[in-house]
């Protein structure tokens, strides 16, 4: 007892606890980066019907990717545009 | 006027939902409130034992959901406790057995019945959590200072505000001398990383255990420790904001044996 309380005055020992928080604080921030599957087919969903209303694109060669690195993710859509629609004009 | 349904949630397993839906029922209907808990833990029930009712079913919630009894037959009074009921669920179905239309239909005719319902939610996150969350007014989130139980009641509020809900936290087993010791998450860690407001704090209490095995309320134990916390949470619930949060305190520390010694109370 005595010698876990001159650890702690002395500052050898972190508290578990804190380390417990901070795993907790990255834990959680890493949870809410991942994205189901069926978000990212309604994302796609979306993403194509928007670019479909400005350029022919080829539906079935499009791909749409998460790449997660150490310390960022980002995402990557990829298609092959066929050729600029003409716009309308209203 | 009409009730309010509370559903009791973690998201892990084993961390006290039923516990706390027994404690804070049983809590409320001593104040006069006409209380309903309800066990949404369809083929595992549990809440029927810990209030010592489980000789007493005849007809469970599934029987009401599927129109085999009225919900009065299924609505077992307790005897020491006026104003008390529990709606045990079945043993025998699967957590599928009704939709959430069902809970919706069946959480108007509790709250016509009944000024509060709380619903005893399972763990999971699957069909049997959608059931009780459904006709959910309000919820309540009970975690241990422990690192996958909060992580999972994280999970579990994301999917309450997503329904709206702004839930409250209870934080449960709370081991005082490990938290002085920095040993165990403290209650500001824990509404920190989960940014969420806190509605009481429980110790870990061997009288859980003890009333439990007797089959007889834990708030009805005089001395109970998480007895007193599930009260004043329950006062809390009933509109009593102004009744402090009381942080545990560790009965037989280092410094207070010492200081014992030293001749203070
Ligand atoms: N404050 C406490 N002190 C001591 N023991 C406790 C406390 N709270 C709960 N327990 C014990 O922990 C165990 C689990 O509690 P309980 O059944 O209430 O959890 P639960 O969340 O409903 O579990 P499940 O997910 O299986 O439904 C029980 O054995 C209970 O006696
Ligand atoms: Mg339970």
């Amino acid at each position: 007892m005595l010698n876990e309380i001159v650890k702690k005055l002395f500052g050898n020992k972190k508290s578990s606890s804190a380390t417990a928080k901070n795993r907790l604080k990255f834990a959680l921030i890493y949870d809410k980066l991942e994205i189901s599957d069926e978000i990212l087919k309604n994302l796609q969903h979306d993403i194509v019907e928007v670019i479909s209303r400005y350029f022919e694109i080829d539906r079935d060669s499009l791909e749409l990717n998460i790449n997660k690195s150490k310390d960022s993710s980002a995402l990557t859509f990829n298609t092959p545009i066929l050729s600029a629609k003409k716009r309308k004009t209203s | 006027m009409e009730g309010k349904i509370f559903v009791i949630t973690s998201g892990k397993g084993g961390v006290g939902k039923t516990t706390a839906t027994s404690s804070i029922g049983a809590a409320l209907a001593m104040a006069g409130k006409r209380v309903a808990v309800v066990d949404m833990d369809i083929g595992l029930r549990n809440l029927d034992v810990v209030m010592g009712l489980e000789n007493r079913i005849v007809f469970n919630i599934v029987d009401v959901v599927q129109g085999k009894c009225k919900l009065s037959q299924a609505a077992i009074k307790d005897r020491r406790i006026n104003n008390l009921f529990l709606i045990p669920a079945s043993q025998s179905d699967n957590k599928d057995v009704f939709k959430s239309e069902d809970m919706v239909r069946l959480g108007k005719r509790l709250k016509e019945e009944f000024d509060i319902v709380l619903m005893d939610c399972p763990a999971g996150i699957e069909r049997g959590f959608e059931n009780a969350v459904a006709a959910a007014d309000e919820a309540l989130v009970i975690c241990t200072p422990e690192v996958s139980s909060v992580r999972d009641a994280d999970r579990i509020i994301g999917l309450l505000y997503a329904r709206s809900i702004t839930p409250k936290l209870i934080l449960n087993r709370i081991n005082p001398a490990m938290t002085a010791n920095g040993d165990m998450l403290n209650h500001e860690d824990v509404t920190d990383v989960l940014s969420i407001e806190l509605i009481g704090l429980v110790e870990a209490d061997d009288n859980v255990i003890v009333a439990s095995n007797l089959g007889k309320p834990l708030v009805m134990i005089n001395d109970s420790k998480a007895g007193q916390a599930f009260i004043r949470i329950a006062m809390r619930l009933d509109g009593h904001e102004d009744i402090p949060i009381q942080v545990p305190k560790s009965g037989s520390t280092f410094w207070r044996n010492i200081g014992s010694k030293l001749g203070f109370k």
